[in-house]
């Protein structure tokens, strides 16, 4: 065996099995933050396969567009996802399966006091934006992690349709309203077991039949080295009209994408009201101690309906006629 | 090429199978989502492996692969931009909680 086939076998062995781990990790840990770091790991192990099978512009776009693209826009998403760090499972590593908690090592689970008062913070910081007055959200600063899992309790209730509830019943057994607290923070969902022996079976049943197969009629033909230039001539071709018709779709896709996270062309959820910008004066604010002024801060106050209007009714109010 | 056709063929296999569990078993639409490009990955992997293998000559593996992967893009950003819609409207995204079309 050659120098070189040491080196392919190397490089393959590493590869596939930063693929495979990684697509392992992504699957099983708890935490969504380091589900999408994992997937990234997976999607490069994956490039390193394509630029071994000498596909380097496959290899090279894989990087640009899935690790340098979606993923951004995926761990986005995360950010939004309540408890993206995985913390309230990793307080109970004995919901995971083992290779779940080999995956979920390190997470910091939510068992001090700090950990919580971080997290209500973060909360109620979302609660005094939601609050019209503002001066509401302060009460929210105390509330613990305990009430605040009630509080996303009601709202997943809210969330079947105006208290739906007995769809909410037929969740499933292991859905009920007795234990909701233990299985609405994990990450999956009650058909897990199914889910992994249909994995495990869909695997096996491919491996099997890869492997029982009679030998493929393998060519003994290199490729072009230089395969990017054959790639772009043929797409430029051979495959113009696809190639235009992948360029219309990004195009409305792209629209798209953007219509449906628009915000103001869909009611929003009655929290969110408050926080979505608004051409309005605020509201006066009652007793903060600060004497008033006598002349507006901003020039863009005057745009506002001047006397009436209720913010210059209170700088005006404490003043006086001037 | 010391390495065999089948054995690119598993790794292809496996990362489906691992997807076809992340697709399933996740509660929220974002892993869902990145179960269904790894998918997209699996698939293209396979597709690459034959053409190294099978049809060195004919590029049109790697033109399909690379419609796999701007079809993966557009979905993700169309998937996500539904989703901030959802998280607006019900502050959820898990998709186990939107159970109103079933009978």
């Amino acid at each position: 065996m050659s120098v070189a086939g040491i080196v392919e076998i190397i490089a393959f062995a590493s590869s596939a099995f930063i693929a495979v781990a990684g697509a392992l990790g992504m699957a099983t840990t708890m935490s969504m933050f380091r589900s999408a770091i994992f997937l990234m790991a997976s999607f490069m192990g994956v490039a390193g396969l394509f630029i071994l099978l000498s596909a380097d512009l496959l290899g090279l776009l894989q990087i640009l567009m899935y690790i340098g693209g979606m993923l951004v826009m995926a761990l986005f998403m995360v950010l939004f996802m309540p408890d993206p760090g995985g913390a309230m499972m990793a307080a109970m590593p004995e919901m995971m399966t083992p290779i779940g908690r080999f995956f979920s090592l390190g997470l910091l689970p939510e068992n001090s006091h700090a950990a919580a008062a971080e997290m209500s913070g973060a909360h109620a910081e979302h609660d005094t934006h939601a609050d019209h007055g503002g001066g509401h959200g302060t009460h929210a600063r105390h509330q613990d992690a305990e009430h605040q899992r009630g509080r996303e309790r009601k709202e997943g209730d809210d969330a079947h349709g105006g208290g739906d509830h007995h769809a909410h019943g037929a969740q499933g057994g292991s859905h009920g309203m007795g234990h909701m607290d233990m299985s609405d923070m994990s990450m999956v969902t009650p058909v897990r077991a199914w889910a992994a022996w249909l994995a495990v079976a869909t695997g096996c049943v491919i491996v099997g039949l890869l492997v029982l197969r009679p030998s493929w009629p393998v060519s003994s033909a290199l490729p072009d080295p230089r395969s990017a230039d054959q790639v772009g001539s043929l797409l430029m071709d051979k495959y113009m009209v696809g190639f235009e018709a992948a360029g219309f779709l990004i195009l409305i896709g792209i629209v798209g994408a953007v219509l449906a996270a628009h915000s103001g062309q869909h009611p929003d959820h009655r929290d969110r009201e408050a926080r979505v910008a608004v051409n309005a004066p605020p509201p006066p604010i009652e007793a903060d101690f600060l004497e008033p002024l006598s002349q507006p801060l901003r020039d863009d106050d005057k745009c506002s309906p001047a006397p009436d209007g209720g913010h210059a009714n209170h700088h005006a109010g404490g003043e006086g006629p001037t | 090429m010391i390495v065999p056709l089948t054995a690119y063929l598993v790794v292809g296999a496996i990362l489906f199978a691992i997807a076809v569990y992340t697709v399933v078993a996740q509660r929220s639409a974002v892993m869902v989502l990145m179960g269904i490009e790894l998918l997209l990955n699996a698939v293209g992997l396979n597709i690459v492996a034959f053409w190294r293998f099978v049809r060195p000559d004919d590029y049109s593996a790697q033109i399909f692969t690379i419609f796999i992967i701007t079809i993966g893009a557009v979905e993700m950003a169309i998937g996500l931009g539904i989703m901030m819609m959802i998280y607006r409207q019900r502050r959820t995204v898990q998709v186990d909680k939107f159970t109103e079309l079933r009978g």
